[in-house]
């Protein structure tokens, strides 16, 4: 008798004593971070970036937009609004709308930037339309870009690497690179009172990771990648066969956007 | 009194070594010390903004805790599209590889405007080899269920035709 009560006790005992190591254990993992970078486990998708030295010269980078493939569904829009908490009514990238009649006329809307996508079709015109295309539209990335150019404190410029981008340390929030944007992607962020533009997801590429919005596209109608690599697939494109464009060519500043499918109308 | 034919040479060549002298420190302490090193800007900006964190995980950081999901999603015809882009921003959902906040889940008549973003034919440039489009109602009637239905009571919103397909092989339709 005398002995079987031992055993409990003892039993109890470390019973208790496991429960309470339990709880610690179980409570710790969740206090303490599993530290590492969530970054190492995924699958880079630009090859050859990761965890090599980047040499700022030997990139040069395109962004290709295929026309003929977008749904204009704004997943684009959505993901780069995510990526960068861009402020309401201000937009890194969007997608417009066109129509075209039997006149040759357009006709252009973009509702929110395309960010809640295109639910309904356009009621307010009343003609034919016989051409209907979604285009998206974001940095140009020029290589002669106008907007570095006007900086009065050299808060953007280009990088050695071919990336348009904006010091928001030394933005005074002028303006002045907003007017000189041919293509209109600049903006005042009303938070930061600085320029911020599309950076091609600069921050990305260098982890060897493709642009947001290119990453969530679901169709492929954007595409990301190196020149230098003839592997890669807007190489392949670039030096095929194929119309392909750039906006506002007229105005020299030799875009590294190309688009696919872009009707004579785009500007 | 008797001042030399120079002196007013003298006094701006004073001048403008004092100026100068205020200029050189002037700007040792005010341009930032990166500056100019690729060009006309502050080199570091560069690094800072590559080192910006991502808010966007891509798909492979979602399979890791939610295989079930993410093996329907990966094999089926949604396989192209984000999880973030219906879910919400990886970086709402996790810090530090540690749960931070809940991301929201469509329900009901959400999941069909979600849906209907790309499946409406109604939007023209909606190319046939590009995607399957429908009209609504007219799937609905077409399908003979009611009206009020909503995208995921007869599709599986991750694999859509997963479940349908499986069901036809075994009514034997397909």
């Amino acid at each position: 008798m005398k002995n079987s009560t031992k055993i409990l006790d003892e039993d109890r005992r470390s019973f208790i004593k496991k429960v309470l190591k339990g709880t610690i254990a179980g409570s710790l993992l969740l206090v303490i971070p599993a530290g590492g970078n969530a970054l190492e486990d995924i699958p880079a998708q630009i090859p050859g970036i990761r965890d090599k030295e980047w040499d700022m010269s030997k990139k040069r980078f395109a962004f290709i937009v295929d026309i003929t493939r977008c749904i204009g569904c704004g997943s684009c829009c959505v993901a780069d609004k995510r990526e960068y908490n861009v402020p309401d009514h201000n937009y890194r990238t969007w997608v417009e709308r066109y129509l075209k009649d039997f006149d040759d006329n357009i006709y252009v809307d973009c509702p929110n930037g395309g960010l809640d996508g295109y639910q309904k079709p356009r009621e307010d015109l009343d003609v034919p339309i016989r051409d209907t295309f979604f285009v998206p539209k974001l940095c140009n990335m020029c290589k002669d870009a106008p907007c570095t150019q006007v900086c009065p404190v050299g808060a953007t410029f280009t990088t050695p690497d071919g990336f348009v981008i904006v010091d928001s340390k030394r933005c005074v929030g002028c303006g002045y690179c907003i007017q000189a944007c041919p293509y209109s992607v600049r903006f005042l962020n009303p938070v930061t009172k600085t320029a911020e533009k599309c950076t091609w997801c600069y921050h990305r590429v260098r982890k060897g990771m493709l642009p947001a919005c290119v990453n969530v596209c679901p169709t492929g109608a954007r595409k990301f990648g190196d020149l230098n690599d003839k592997e890669s697939e807007v190489s392949k494109i670039l030096s095929g066969p194929g119309v392909i464009t750039v906006l506002k060519k007229e105005m020299g500043t030799d875009p590294s956007l190309y688009y696919i499918g872009a009707r004579r109308e785009v500007i | 009194m008797h001042t030399p034919h120079n002196a007013h040479v003298k006094r701006l060549l004073a001048a403008l070594i004092i100026l100068f002298v205020i200029g050189f420190f002037a700007k040792q302490a005010f341009q930032p010390k990166s500056f100019g090193k690729y060009g006309h800007y502050r080199a570091d900006a560069i690094m800072e903004e590559a080192n910006r964190p991502m808010r966007l995980m891509t798909n492979p950081s979602c399979v890791k805790c939610h295989p079930y999901e993410a093996g329907h999603q990966m094999t089926g015809l949604h396989k192209t599209i984000s999880c973030e882009f219906c879910h919400g921003a990886y970086a709402d959902h996790i810090k530090d590889g540690k749960k931070i906040g809940t991301l929201p889940v469509k329900r009901n008549a959400e999941i069909t405007t979600l849906c209907l973003r790309c499946h409406n034919r109604a939007i023209e440039a909606r190319p046939k080899q590009v995607i399957k489009t429908v009209v609504m109602p007219d799937h609905l009637r077409a399908q003979k269920v009611d009206e009020k239905h909503s995208c995921n009571q007869c599709h599986y919103v991750h694999a859509p035709l997963k479940y349908i397909n499986h069901s036809k092989k075994i009514m034997g339709l397909i």
